[in-house]
Protein backbone atom coordinates (compact mmCIF):
# COMPACT_ATOMS: atom_id res chain seq x y z
CA UNK A 1 0.00 0.00 0.00
CA UNK A 2 2.41 2.63 1.52
CA UNK A 3 4.60 1.41 -2.00
CA UNK A 4 2.07 1.91 -4.19
CA UNK A 5 1.58 5.66 -2.84
CA UNK A 6 4.81 6.11 -2.98
CA UNK A 7 5.12 5.27 -6.18
CA UNK A 8 1.87 6.93 -7.44
CA UNK A 9 3.57 10.27 -6.05
CA UNK A 10 6.43 9.65 -7.68
CA UNK A 11 5.48 9.32 -10.86
CA UNK A 12 2.62 12.27 -9.87
CA UNK A 13 5.71 14.49 -8.92
CA UNK A 14 7.43 13.53 -12.65
CA UNK A 15 4.19 14.67 -14.57
CA UNK A 16 4.43 18.13 -12.69
CA UNK A 17 7.46 18.97 -13.22
CA UNK A 18 7.36 17.99 -16.76
CA UNK A 19 4.13 20.39 -16.78
CA UNK A 20 5.79 23.07 -15.05
CA UNK A 21 9.11 22.56 -17.98
CA UNK A 22 6.52 22.84 -20.78
CA UNK A 23 4.52 25.69 -19.33
CA UNK A 24 7.87 27.73 -18.88
CA UNK A 25 9.00 26.47 -22.60
CA UNK A 26 5.68 27.81 -23.90
CA UNK A 27 5.63 30.96 -22.00
CA UNK A 28 9.33 31.84 -23.40
CA UNK A 29 7.68 31.06 -26.86
CA UNK A 30 4.87 33.35 -26.19
CA UNK A 31 7.73 36.25 -24.93
CA UNK A 32 9.86 35.91 -28.15
CA UNK A 33 6.69 36.42 -30.20
CA UNK A 34 5.41 39.16 -27.99
CA UNK A 35 8.59 40.96 -28.13
CA UNK A 36 8.96 40.10 -32.18
CA UNK A 37 5.50 42.44 -32.36
CA UNK A 38 6.46 44.91 -30.42
CA UNK A 39 9.18 45.29 -32.41
CA UNK A 40 7.40 45.18 -35.47
CA UNK A 41 4.57 47.61 -34.38
CA UNK A 42 7.57 50.15 -33.18
CA UNK A 43 9.74 49.94 -36.39
CA UNK A 44 6.11 50.61 -38.10
CA UNK A 45 5.22 53.54 -35.70
CA UNK A 46 8.56 55.06 -36.71
CA UNK A 47 8.10 54.75 -40.43
CA UNK A 48 4.95 56.45 -40.13
CA UNK A 49 5.73 59.11 -38.33
CA UNK A 50 5.07 62.47 -39.92
CA UNK A 51 8.05 64.04 -42.12
CA UNK A 52 10.06 67.07 -40.90
CA UNK A 53 8.59 70.13 -41.94
CA UNK A 54 10.73 72.03 -45.63
CA UNK A 55 12.31 74.76 -44.23
CA UNK A 56 12.44 77.35 -46.02
CA UNK A 57 14.04 80.86 -45.72
CA UNK A 58 13.30 84.09 -47.71
CA UNK A 59 14.78 87.32 -47.48
CA UNK A 60 13.13 90.51 -48.65
CA UNK A 61 14.65 93.40 -49.77
CA UNK A 62 13.88 96.58 -52.29
CA UNK A 63 11.91 95.28 -54.36
CA UNK A 64 12.58 91.45 -54.80
CA UNK A 65 12.59 88.01 -52.49
CA UNK A 66 15.42 85.85 -52.40
CA UNK A 67 14.72 83.14 -53.62
CA UNK A 68 11.18 84.30 -55.60
CA UNK A 69 10.55 81.45 -56.98
CA UNK A 70 9.62 78.04 -54.52
CA UNK A 71 8.28 74.36 -55.30
CA UNK A 72 6.65 72.55 -52.39
CA UNK A 73 5.07 69.75 -52.73
CA UNK A 74 1.62 69.04 -51.75
CA UNK A 75 0.64 67.67 -48.34
CA UNK A 76 4.51 68.26 -46.84
CA UNK A 77 4.66 70.78 -44.06
CA UNK A 78 6.23 74.29 -45.16
CA UNK A 79 7.98 76.36 -42.52
CA UNK A 80 8.51 79.71 -43.84
CA UNK A 81 10.73 82.06 -42.38
CA UNK A 82 10.91 85.83 -43.73
CA UNK A 83 13.54 88.19 -42.96
CA UNK A 84 14.25 91.66 -44.33
CA UNK A 85 17.86 93.13 -45.14
CA UNK A 86 16.52 96.82 -45.19
CA UNK A 87 13.31 98.28 -44.64
CA UNK A 88 9.73 96.99 -43.63
CA UNK A 89 8.52 94.02 -45.88
CA UNK A 90 5.32 91.78 -45.62
CA UNK A 91 4.03 89.16 -47.76
CA UNK A 92 0.97 87.03 -48.11
CA UNK A 93 -0.62 84.91 -50.02
CA UNK A 94 -4.18 84.72 -49.73
CA UNK A 95 -4.41 80.52 -51.03
CA UNK A 96 -1.97 79.21 -48.87
CA UNK A 97 -3.32 81.35 -45.16
CA UNK A 98 0.22 83.11 -45.36
CA UNK A 99 0.74 86.37 -43.94
CA UNK A 100 3.54 87.73 -42.60
CA UNK A 101 5.35 91.09 -41.79
CA UNK A 102 8.96 91.53 -40.52
CA UNK A 103 11.03 94.24 -39.56
CA UNK A 104 14.61 94.97 -40.48
CA UNK A 105 16.82 91.84 -38.42
CA UNK A 106 13.99 90.14 -37.05
CA UNK A 107 12.29 87.11 -38.50
CA UNK A 108 8.55 86.41 -39.16
CA UNK A 109 7.67 82.62 -39.31
CA UNK A 110 4.24 80.51 -41.18
CA UNK A 111 3.15 76.86 -41.27
CA UNK A 112 1.24 75.96 -43.66
CA UNK A 113 0.45 72.56 -45.44
CA UNK A 114 -0.67 72.74 -49.03
CA UNK A 115 -3.60 71.32 -50.13
CA UNK A 116 -3.98 72.09 -53.10
CA UNK A 117 -1.47 71.74 -56.18
CA UNK A 118 -0.67 75.12 -58.41
CA UNK A 119 0.96 78.48 -58.10
CA UNK A 120 0.48 80.97 -55.75
CA UNK A 121 1.86 84.51 -55.69
CA UNK A 122 2.19 86.44 -52.93
CA UNK A 123 3.14 90.13 -52.89
CA UNK A 124 4.97 92.24 -50.74
CA UNK A 125 2.05 93.64 -48.42
CA UNK A 126 4.00 96.14 -46.46
CA UNK A 127 4.19 99.49 -48.96
CA UNK A 128 8.48 99.63 -49.21
CA UNK A 129 8.45 102.02 -52.25
CA UNK A 130 8.56 102.82 -55.85
CA UNK A 131 8.57 99.30 -56.83
CA UNK A 132 6.93 97.87 -54.22
CA UNK A 133 4.06 96.63 -56.23
CA UNK A 134 6.87 94.26 -58.18
CA UNK A 135 7.96 92.31 -55.22
CA UNK A 136 6.41 89.07 -55.86
CA UNK A 137 6.83 85.63 -54.32
CA UNK A 138 5.84 82.40 -56.13
CA UNK A 139 5.18 79.33 -54.61
CA UNK A 140 4.80 76.07 -56.69
CA UNK A 141 2.73 73.41 -55.24
CA UNK A 142 3.35 70.05 -57.21
CA UNK A 143 1.76 66.87 -56.38
CA UNK B 1 -0.59 131.76 -105.56
CA UNK B 2 1.81 134.87 -104.91
CA UNK B 3 -0.60 137.19 -103.45
CA UNK B 4 -0.93 134.50 -101.00
CA UNK B 5 2.43 134.76 -99.83
CA UNK B 6 3.25 138.24 -97.90
CA UNK B 7 0.00 137.99 -95.67
CA UNK B 8 1.39 134.29 -94.87
CA UNK B 9 4.51 135.34 -94.16
CA UNK B 10 3.29 138.52 -92.74
CA UNK B 11 1.62 136.18 -90.07
CA UNK B 12 4.08 133.68 -89.22
CA UNK B 13 6.34 136.49 -88.44
CA UNK B 14 4.03 138.17 -85.99
CA UNK B 15 2.98 134.84 -84.65
CA UNK B 16 6.97 134.20 -84.20
CA UNK B 17 7.26 137.11 -82.32
CA UNK B 18 4.15 138.07 -80.58
CA UNK B 19 3.27 134.49 -79.10
CA UNK B 20 6.34 134.28 -77.26
CA UNK B 21 5.69 137.76 -75.91
CA UNK B 22 2.00 137.12 -74.60
CA UNK B 23 3.74 134.07 -73.26
CA UNK B 24 6.28 135.71 -71.53
CA UNK B 25 4.03 138.63 -70.43
CA UNK B 26 1.10 136.52 -68.93
CA UNK B 27 2.65 132.99 -68.45
CA UNK B 28 0.55 129.51 -69.11
CA UNK B 29 -3.11 130.09 -67.44
CA UNK B 30 -5.79 127.85 -66.74
CA UNK B 31 -9.73 128.80 -65.84
CA UNK B 32 -12.12 126.82 -64.34
CA UNK B 33 -13.76 125.79 -67.65
CA UNK B 34 -17.05 126.23 -67.97
CA UNK B 35 -20.32 124.17 -67.96
CA UNK B 36 -20.57 122.95 -71.85
CA UNK B 37 -16.73 121.63 -71.27
CA UNK B 38 -16.98 120.25 -68.38
CA UNK B 39 -20.02 117.93 -69.83
CA UNK B 40 -18.13 117.12 -73.53
CA UNK B 41 -15.26 116.43 -70.79
CA UNK B 42 -17.44 113.54 -68.27
CA UNK B 43 -18.59 112.16 -71.57
CA UNK B 44 -15.42 111.83 -73.34
CA UNK B 45 -13.79 110.43 -70.02
CA UNK B 46 -16.57 108.15 -68.62
CA UNK B 47 -16.97 106.64 -72.25
CA UNK B 48 -13.96 106.87 -74.31
CA UNK B 49 -10.58 107.92 -72.37
CA UNK B 50 -11.02 105.84 -69.35
CA UNK B 51 -10.80 103.03 -70.45
CA UNK B 52 -11.70 98.67 -68.35
CA UNK B 53 -15.13 99.87 -67.82
CA UNK B 54 -16.65 95.81 -68.00
CA UNK B 55 -13.72 93.90 -65.64
CA UNK B 56 -15.29 93.40 -62.04
CA UNK B 57 -13.47 93.83 -58.72
CA UNK B 58 -12.48 90.21 -57.72
CA UNK B 59 -12.69 91.37 -53.92
CA UNK B 60 -15.93 90.79 -52.43
CA UNK B 61 -16.15 93.77 -50.17
CA UNK B 62 -15.64 92.94 -46.71
CA UNK B 63 -14.27 94.09 -43.21
CA UNK B 64 -11.03 92.54 -44.55
CA UNK B 65 -10.56 93.64 -47.93
CA UNK B 66 -11.92 97.53 -46.37
CA UNK B 67 -9.20 97.55 -44.13
CA UNK B 68 -7.04 96.72 -46.41
CA UNK B 69 -7.94 99.09 -48.83
CA UNK B 70 -8.47 101.81 -46.20
CA UNK B 71 -4.02 100.91 -45.37
CA UNK B 72 -3.28 100.54 -49.25
CA UNK B 73 -4.98 103.95 -49.94
CA UNK B 74 -2.67 105.62 -46.94
CA UNK B 75 0.72 104.85 -48.27
CA UNK B 76 0.59 108.29 -50.60
CA UNK B 77 -2.87 108.71 -51.76
CA UNK B 78 -3.48 110.10 -48.84
CA UNK B 79 -1.06 113.08 -49.71
CA UNK B 80 -3.65 114.36 -52.29
CA UNK B 81 -6.89 112.76 -51.33
CA UNK B 82 -7.12 112.82 -47.69
CA UNK B 83 -7.76 110.03 -45.16
CA UNK B 84 -11.23 110.26 -46.09
CA UNK B 85 -10.69 110.57 -49.85
CA UNK B 86 -12.50 113.61 -49.85
CA UNK B 87 -9.47 115.90 -49.40
CA UNK B 88 -9.95 116.58 -45.94
CA UNK B 89 -6.59 118.53 -44.80
CA UNK B 90 -5.13 118.40 -47.58
CA UNK B 91 -3.39 122.10 -48.02
CA UNK B 92 -2.59 122.49 -52.07
CA UNK B 93 -6.48 120.13 -52.75
CA UNK B 94 -7.93 123.25 -54.55
CA UNK B 95 -4.73 124.86 -56.00
CA UNK B 96 -3.67 121.94 -58.12
CA UNK B 97 -4.72 122.01 -61.61
CA UNK B 98 -7.45 120.87 -62.37
CA UNK B 99 -8.16 120.56 -58.30
CA UNK B 100 -8.36 117.31 -56.52
CA UNK B 101 -11.63 115.39 -56.81
CA UNK B 102 -13.45 114.86 -53.91
CA UNK B 103 -13.18 110.81 -54.54
CA UNK B 104 -17.24 110.89 -52.73
CA UNK B 105 -18.36 113.08 -55.56
CA UNK B 106 -20.76 111.61 -58.63
CA UNK B 107 -17.58 112.70 -60.76
CA UNK B 108 -15.90 109.49 -59.05
CA UNK B 109 -18.39 107.30 -58.23
CA UNK B 110 -20.09 107.14 -61.53
CA UNK B 111 -16.89 105.42 -63.40
CA UNK B 112 -17.24 101.65 -63.28
CA UNK B 113 -14.80 99.14 -60.34
CA UNK B 114 -13.09 98.41 -63.24
CA UNK B 115 -12.44 101.86 -64.81
CA UNK B 116 -11.13 103.24 -60.92
CA UNK B 117 -9.20 100.74 -61.35
CA UNK B 118 -8.47 101.96 -64.49
CA UNK B 119 -7.33 105.37 -63.03
CA UNK B 120 -5.37 104.33 -60.64
CA UNK B 121 -3.10 101.67 -62.56
CA UNK B 122 -2.71 104.69 -65.55
CA UNK B 123 -3.28 107.78 -64.05
CA UNK B 124 -5.06 110.71 -65.43
CA UNK B 125 -2.89 112.49 -68.28
CA UNK B 126 -2.71 116.16 -67.76
CA UNK B 127 -3.71 116.22 -64.16
CA UNK B 128 -1.65 115.59 -61.39
CA UNK B 129 -2.90 112.24 -60.85
CA UNK B 130 -0.02 109.19 -61.45
CA UNK B 131 -0.30 105.74 -62.16
CA UNK B 132 0.23 103.26 -59.68
CA UNK B 133 1.11 100.30 -61.69
CA UNK B 134 4.00 98.73 -60.41
CA UNK B 135 3.87 100.68 -57.41
CA UNK B 136 1.16 99.23 -55.69
CA UNK B 137 -0.20 95.24 -56.42
CA UNK B 138 -3.52 94.66 -58.69
CA UNK B 139 -4.83 92.59 -55.19
CA UNK B 140 -4.18 96.45 -53.46
CA UNK B 141 -5.09 98.27 -56.30
CA UNK B 142 -8.45 96.13 -55.81
CA UNK B 143 -8.68 96.84 -51.99
CA UNK B 144 -8.42 100.68 -53.01
CA UNK B 145 -11.42 100.10 -55.15
CA UNK B 146 -13.43 98.45 -52.19
CA UNK B 147 -12.61 101.75 -50.02
CA UNK B 148 -13.14 104.39 -52.30
CA UNK B 149 -16.87 102.37 -52.35
CA UNK B 150 -17.23 103.02 -48.37
CA UNK B 151 -15.66 105.98 -47.86
CA UNK B 152 -15.88 107.21 -44.45
CA UNK B 153 -17.91 110.89 -43.77
CA UNK B 154 -15.52 113.67 -44.52
CA UNK B 155 -13.61 115.07 -41.78
CA UNK B 156 -14.49 111.90 -39.87
CA UNK B 157 -10.86 109.97 -39.67
CA UNK B 158 -8.53 113.36 -39.53
CA UNK B 159 -6.02 114.83 -41.54
CA UNK B 160 -2.77 113.14 -43.06
CA UNK B 161 -0.09 112.61 -40.37
CA UNK B 162 2.57 114.50 -42.90
CA UNK B 163 0.66 117.92 -42.52
CA UNK B 164 0.44 118.20 -39.23
CA UNK B 165 4.15 118.00 -38.27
Amino acid sequence: MFINIHQQFSSGGRDVRFQVTRLRNRLGHAVRIFGVILLTLGLSASSTKPASPHHIEVVAKRFAFEPADITVKMGEPVDLVLTSSDVNHGVRIRELGVDLRVTKGKKAEANFTPRAAGTFVGHCSVFCGSGHGQMTLTIHVVG
Amino acid sequence: MRHWSIPVALAFVLGLVFVPLLIMLRGIQATPPGPLETRILWGAKHHMLIGNKAQNNPLTPSAASLADGREAFSHYCVACHGVDGQNTGVPFADKLSPPAPSLASRDVQSYTDGQLKWVIDNGIWPSGMPGSRGVLSDDEIWSIVVYLRHLPPAGSVGEPEMYSH
